[in-house]
């Protein structure tokens, strides 16, 4: 056996246990390297299972160069879609979507336990009592800055801009006492709740005096 | 000629110039099933009935001629615009509207002064307005959105809704309100709530400075959990207590049990950060 007679035997055996190959491995290192390599590859691949999965193009790339070396033949007519698990590389078909999939678990447990971290985060800064670092806080968090708001209901009359400003001053505290509240209790479902709604109350408030159909 | 003569004539010339400047308008649509219906008034109230038929009808008051109502239709959708003219104000610019929709038309009514009225509608109800009082009765198996600034919310009988009020200081009265989802945000606003919570349904009513008060009968069935952080809480009703909750039950800051049949029972969550909250029960007298 020569060294194209083993690549060829490696690609339909995949684990150079025959007696051929044994005897042609003993003589040749470059073949025994090669060997050693793929072994090595195939176990160092169990490793990669929770690595990010390559794009495609890294996978064609791989699959053109086998074929090249002469590795790999073109696949067989009617060739299952799903990939086997009884050949030794078999496995590692699985790895794609094994990976993807997990991606998707990570995803799902990263955005599930990064909101309320933030909230806890947010919550937990120094208050500091006050319009203004109220107002500086949730220009941060939120994008709703009080100036806007004051601003915007500066041309109206007097009666309506109080109105606005009394109400702006309660949503204020209620998004203060919500915030102590969440800073307090950060395992609270509760008042992470309620630390959302009084942002969404500031919402309604600014989305009423904003609201370019009313006067 | 008299004093008294010239304040009459004076007062006739007024009323006369009034009556010139007002003006009714009337509008007629015929519309598919599920219509959509869209009212924007800046100034003057907006009441909606049923039809009979498929055919919407808006009869517009305009109180000075500084207004005028912008209308179209879009297939089966029809909006309705009061235009404010140079120079109108809250009087001049003021429009009433009688609006009659098929009942099973969605209606979305905005106005600042209000009031806002619907009635004996099941499509999807949509009513915001700063200070415009809102009252929505008789309404069923629809989804009833209300947004406010300082007017005060009035839903009486309304049946396997979807509700959601969200307002900033008015109060928000909830008269044999049911349905899988009913909930009252409310910055400093009072809520009281009169019904027996239907069944299976979700509600969740929470201010931060108002009151809350829920008045219910002897047979209701529910799970309630009711937490003021620094107000409050007082249970006429005695409630089988749960072993686990999700928060320390403070004495006389937190309840949480359950009352009627489980199996029924819908889920009732009061929460207040400065208010009080009453959970009594209904006279039967």
């Amino acid at each position: 056996m020569n060294c194209v007679e083993l690549r060829k035997s490696l690609a339909q055996s995949e684990d150079g246990g025959s007696a051929e190959q044994q005897g042609h491995l003993k003589i040749c290192p470059a073949c025994s390297a090669l060997l050693a390599d793929l072994n090595l590859i195939a176990s160092s691949a169990v490793a990669l299972r929770a690595a990010d999965e390559p794009s495609p193009r890294v996978w064609n790339s791989l699959e053109i160069a086998l074929r090249r070396e002469g590795l790999i033949r073109s696949p067989r007519a009617h060739r299952s879609l799903i990939p086997s698990l009884s050949s030794r590389w078999g496995w590692a078909r699985w790895m794609a979507p094994a990976a993807a999939a997990l991606l998707i678990a990570v995803g799902v447990y990263v955005h599930q336990h990064s909101l309320p971290e933030q909230l806890a985060r947010d919550a937990a800064r120094p208050i500091v009592s006050g319009a203004a670092s109220d107002a500086t806080s949730d220009l941060e968090i939120a994008g709703l800055n009080d100036d806007d708001l004051l601003q915007e209901i500066s041309g109206q009359a007097p009666a309506i801009q109080a109105q606005y400003e009394d109400n702006l001053r309660h949503v204020n505290e209620y998004i203060r006492d919500a915030k102590s509240n969440v800073a307090a209790n950060p395992n609270d479902e509760d008042a992470h709740r309620s630390l959302m709604e009084a942002y969404q109350q500031k919402a309604m408030l600014f989305e009423l005096a904003m609201d370019r159909s009313l006067p | 000629m008299s004093g008294r003569t010239i304040r009459l004539a004076a007062i006739g010339a007024m009323m006369a110039g009034t009556l010139v400047a007002q003006s009714r308008r009337e509008y007629r649509y015929n519309v598919g099933p599920k219509a959509a219906i869209s009212i924007n008034n800046p100034y003057g109230s907006i009441s909606v009935k049923p039809s009979s038929g498929n055919v919407v009808i808006i009869s517009a008051l305009m109180h000075s001629n500084k207004v005028e109502v912008d209308n179209g239709q879009s297939g089966n959708r029809v909006e309705i615009q009061s235009h404010l003219l140079a120079g109108a104000d809250a009087e001049s610019g003021r429009v009433d509207y009688d609006v009659a929709v098929p009942p099973d038309a969605s209606v979305t009514l905005h106005s600042s002064t209000g009031p806002l009225h619907a009635e004996k509608i099941h499509g999807d109800l949509t009513l915001v307005g700063s200070n415009a009082a809102v009252d929505v009765r008789d309404v069923s198996d629809a989804h009833v959105h209300v947004k406010t600034l300082n007017g005060p919310v009035t839903l009486t009988n309304v049946q396997r809704g979807h509700v959601e009020v969200d307002s900033l200081s008015g109060a928000v009265t909830l008269d044999r309100v049911t349905g899988p989802l009913v909930q009252v945000i409310s910055t400093s606003g009072k809520i009281n709530y009169l019904g027996d919570f239907g069944s299976g349904g979700e509600y969740r009513l929470t201010t931060h400075s108002g009151d809350i008060e829920a008045t219910v009968p002897e047979s209701t069935s529910a799970d309630v959990s009711a937490r003021s952080i620094s107000g409050e809480v007082h249970d006429d009703i005695p409630l089988l207590p749960k072993l686990h909750t999700s928060f320390d039950v403070k004495q006389g800051s937190a309840f949480v049990g359950s009352m009627g049949q489980a199996a029924v029972s819908s889920n009732v969550v009061l929460r207040s950060y400065n208010g009080k909250i009453h959970l009594r029960k209904r006279s039967t007298k």
